[in-house]
């Protein structure tokens, strides 16, 4: 089985051709199985954006190769717009995206580009719509008139709507209260589970990303830092700091608590997984 | 004794429907709170809990609907008296690249003093020293766009400092940045707290934020619904989720486990349980 | 990257010329090109040339920077020069065939007309080598003040200079974010007719709109926060005044206009 996305060798730089070329990418090589949940983390400028930028052919690679369902998009013009609907990409702060004159327009946006038949392009919509939690009345709504949660829902149907076998979230949760994070980290997670499509996210908050991923990806200074499980990755936590990253606060409970010198992992990242293992410590002190 | 620098009696905030036919809505429903000069306030709630619009209500953006908001004892019902009010609060806002207005760094921290008819060499000495206590004086005559978002917002914070305001309402002003920048800017409003003994009002829907003030005061739906020390309201773990808010992961692993008191910070955390490991152990 | 971009072309340095008061440098900019327009003779021009070159070499611009600015006038230049070679007609006639004739003053006029452009053109740009849009628009607004007793509002002109110099990089980049974000949802903006490209930046221009507004919004209540109301009682941080140096360039200019008018005098016009 081919992979979902596939980057080999890819450098690319900013400015090139200027005396202020830098290289913004480099030499990475990565592979993304299909149907698996990927977190890519990094600080802002370490890459991680201009990198998913060309899960899509937004950028072009200095040097290498971008392959999305085993095909290098930069091979032909079908095979560099095919990937745009393979691969759905959704931004930081996607409803600053919408423009349409109501919310079904808006999200039927992609899927018209994709040529569709009216009905099929209708049934789509709905279909997003459904899924992101809009209630079918504020499909005629101005997209303008939403609450900031709702537009953020309904740019996210738009990219949803064109079913893309890869769906790529940029900072999905950015900017949202603590209960709207959750509802969209959930959001996310059920539409992986009824499609079964690729999702990467990514973002800065590893809470998030250990919450949903099955494998994460570190991004530094143009470079895979790390890769792993998200166990594996989490061990490390006093480099991610290193890196700016914002490593939760179980995570670096446990680690100093596992430095101390105490029986516990330095991997924890789930509240109630720190908690079930402090309690049978205790409970086995006790015994 | 403590001075209240801002006082805010039944404050209730409408929002007129506009032409276009967008509902009109209540912000703010009877609120009545108070800011005591010196004092590190976090105003706590999720997204279009009326925090927001109470920010705008203290440095007299908005006039309240009914009800009053007096600071120092000006009610600013007039425009005249509304620039007296902001002469004391100053504001910094949740988007960085929309409160700069200058092409340079240190211009645009001038730009306060200079509304205010400071003399030049004053705004200078203001200027230099309000970037330095923000950490950004070396970088005074860079061009805003080329900074990060957590220096753009330092650079706010400085010209509102440059104002040499009492009060400086934060709204949100991390919410648009990264985890990098997000402890930059919260470092550097600890240390006007602290310091220079600046009355700080920070909106956020950030607990661990939030955990930093000296009081806490939580909203939802246009009302007050809480307020006390961070370690009084943090201690009411299933109250602020029912309100979409939630406790920082310390309080929360700490209270599973069983420790007395309400736990605020990584390091408290780790120093509890590790006695409380030890001592079953031993 | 976006964030690279730079307005106006300011070449950082710390020359005599970047140490002028911007107000005497934009004042003697201006009056030194209605001096090239009153060079009639050659060696008035001249004179206006000696002066071009000696403030380049002031400067410390690099001279390759200097030929850059020219290189966007060039075709205006050669058009210049053909039509002078050919429409005026006098004196000794140097070469001629059918009805295409070069004469003396032909060819007087196109070398005259051209180093006049070619010198309003280094004048003009090493103006702005020199000075950073935002001490332009500040002269600007000093110089232009004695227009408010015609109740010009020139502060609220410069405030928007200002701003727009301040914004324009910010808009640059949120217009390529939105066209990265519909183009990932298949937007094409590459192809079709010009009718067909211009309906596909509607989904560009619509959110660019709308942001623009919100942003001014924005910046107006921090504006107001910061207790700005407008040019009135407001003061500046930073002072100018006019040293040694600008009483000097004002001297030299002044001595370079009385030698012009001389030299017109004394010279042929060329034209």
């Amino acid at each position: 089985m081919s992979n979902a996305i596939e980057v080999k060798n890819l450098t690319y730089y900013y400015s090139e051709g200027t005396p202020n070329q830098v290289a913004a990418i480099k030499n990475v090589n990565l592979a993304i199985e299909k149907g698996t949940m990927v977190g890519i983390i990094g600080h802002t400028g370490s890459g991680k954006s201009t990198l998913i930028s060309h899960f899509n052919g937004l950028l072009k690679p200095a040097e290498g190769n971008v392959f999305v369902d085993g095909e290098d998009i930069w091979q032909s013009k079908e095979t560099l717009r095919g990937s745009r609907f393979k691969v759905g990409l959704c931004f930081q702060y996607p409803e600053y995206q919408l423009f349409e004159e109501t919310v079904f327009a808006d999200i039927s946006f992609g899927p018209k580009n994709m040529k569709l038949s009216p009905e099929e392009v209708r049934e789509r919509v709905l279909e997003a719509a459904e899924f992101t939690g809009l209630r079918k009345e504020m499909l005629d709504k101005s997209p303008f008139d939403l609450s900031g949660g709702e537009k953020r829902r309904a740019a996210i149907a738009g990219v949803m709507a064109m079913k893309p076998q890869t769906l790529v979230f940029d900072e999905p949760a950015a900017g949202l209260d603590p209960s709207g994070r959750k509802e969209l980290i959930k959001l996310i997670q059920n539409y992986r589970e009824k499609t079964g499509c690729t999702v990467v996210i990514v973002s800065h908050s590893m809470e998030d990303i250990a919450r949903v991923a099955e494998r994460v990806i570190v991004v530094n200074d143009g470079e895979i830092a790390a890769d792993g499980t998200v166990d594996e990755v989490y061990s490390h936590s006093d480099e991610l700091r290193k890196m700016g990253l914002n490593v939760p606060e179980i995570t670096q409970i446990f680690s100093k608590l596992h430095d101390m010198g105490y029986d516990v992992p330095g991997n924890v990242y789930s509240v109630e997984k720190g908690a079930e293992i402090i309690l049978n410590l205790i409970g086995r002190g006790c015994r | 004794m403590s001075e209240k620098l801002i006082e805010v009696n039944n404050v209730t905030y409408v929002y007129e429907p506009d032409e276009e036919g967008a509902p009109g809505y209540t912000a703010l429903s009877n609120v009545s709170t108070h800011i005591d000069k010196g004092e590190f306030v976090a105003v706590l709630g999720h997204n279009g809990s009326g925090k927001s619009t109470l920010a705008k209500l203290l440095n007299a953006i908005y006039e309240p609907t009914e009800g009053t908001v007096s600071v120092k004892g000006i009610v600013a019902d007039t425009e005249e008296k509304g620039d007296e009010v902001r002469r004391i609060v100053g504001m910094v806002f949740q988007n960085p690249d929309n409160q700069i207005v200058a092409t340079i760094v240190e211009d645009d921290v001038a730009f306060g003093p200079e509304n205010l008819g400071v003399e030049p060499s004053e705004i200078r000495r203001r200027v230099d020293e309000a970037l330095k206590s923000v950490n950004m004086y070396e970088m005074r005559e860079r061009e805003p766009h080329r900074l990060s978002g957590g220096q753009k917002q330092r650079v706010a914070i400085a010209g509102v400092l440059a104002m040499q305001t009492e009060c400086i309402v934060l709204d949100e002003p991390t919410a648009m940045l990264d985890p990098m920048g997000r402890s930059e800017v919260m470092k550097t409003v600890c240390r006007l707290n602290e310091e220079l003994g600046i009355t700080v009002v920070l909106i956020t829907h950030f607990m661990e934020e939030a955990v930093l003030a000296d009081r806490v005061i939580v909203m939802d739906n246009g009302r007050i619904i809480d307020e006390g020390t961070p370690a009084e309201i943090f201690s009411k773990a299933d109250f602020l989720r029912s309100h979409g808010l939630d406790v920082p992961q310390s309080t929360e692993l700490c209270r599973l486990v069983g420790i007395d008191g309400c736990v605020l910070s990584v390091g408290e955390a780790v120093e509890k349980i590790a006695s409380l490991i030890g001592g079953a152990a031993g | 990257m976006v964030r690279d971009i730079t307005f106006g072309q300011y070449y950082p340095g710390k020359s005599v010329l970047h140490r002028m008061d911007p107000r005497m440098k934009l004042a003697a900019t201006f009056g030194m090109i209605i001096v090239i327009f009153i060079c009639k003779s050659f060696p008035a021009l001249g004179l206006m040339t000696l002066f071009t070159l000696v403030a380049a070499l002031l400067s410390t611009v690099p001279l390759k920077m200097i030929l850059k600015s020219i290189k966007p006038v060039l075709i205006i230049l050669i058009f210049t020069a053909v039509l002078n070679v050919f429409y005026s007609k006098g004196g000794q006639t140097y070469f001629s065939w059918w009805k295409i004739e070069v004469t003396e003053k032909g060819v007087n006029t196109a070398v005259f007309t051209v180093i006049r452009i070619i010198a309003l053109v280094v004048l003009s740009s090493l103006l702005t080598y020199t000075t950073t849009p935002t001490m332009l628009t500040d002269a600007l607004e000093r110089l232009l003040s004695p227009l408010k007793v015609f109740h010009i509002k020139v502060h609220t002109l410069a405030m928007m200079m200002t701003l727009a110099l301040r914004f324009i990089p910010t808009l640059i980049e949120e217009i390529d974010r939105i066209m990265n974000a519909q183009k990932a949802r298949g937007a094409d903006l590459e192809t079709g007719g010009i009718l067909q490209r211009a309906k596909a930046l509607i989904p560009i221009f619509i959110p660019l709109m709308v942001s623009s507004f919100r942003r001014a919004y924005e910046l107006a209540l921090a504006m107001t926060c910061r207790c700005y109301t407008g040019g009135e009682g407001r003061t500046r941080m930073k002072q100018m005044k006019l040293a040694g140096r600008d009483i000097a360039c004002l001297v030299i200019c002044l001595i370079v206009l009385a030698g012009v008018i001389t030299l017109n005098i004394f010279f042929k016009k060329v034209i």
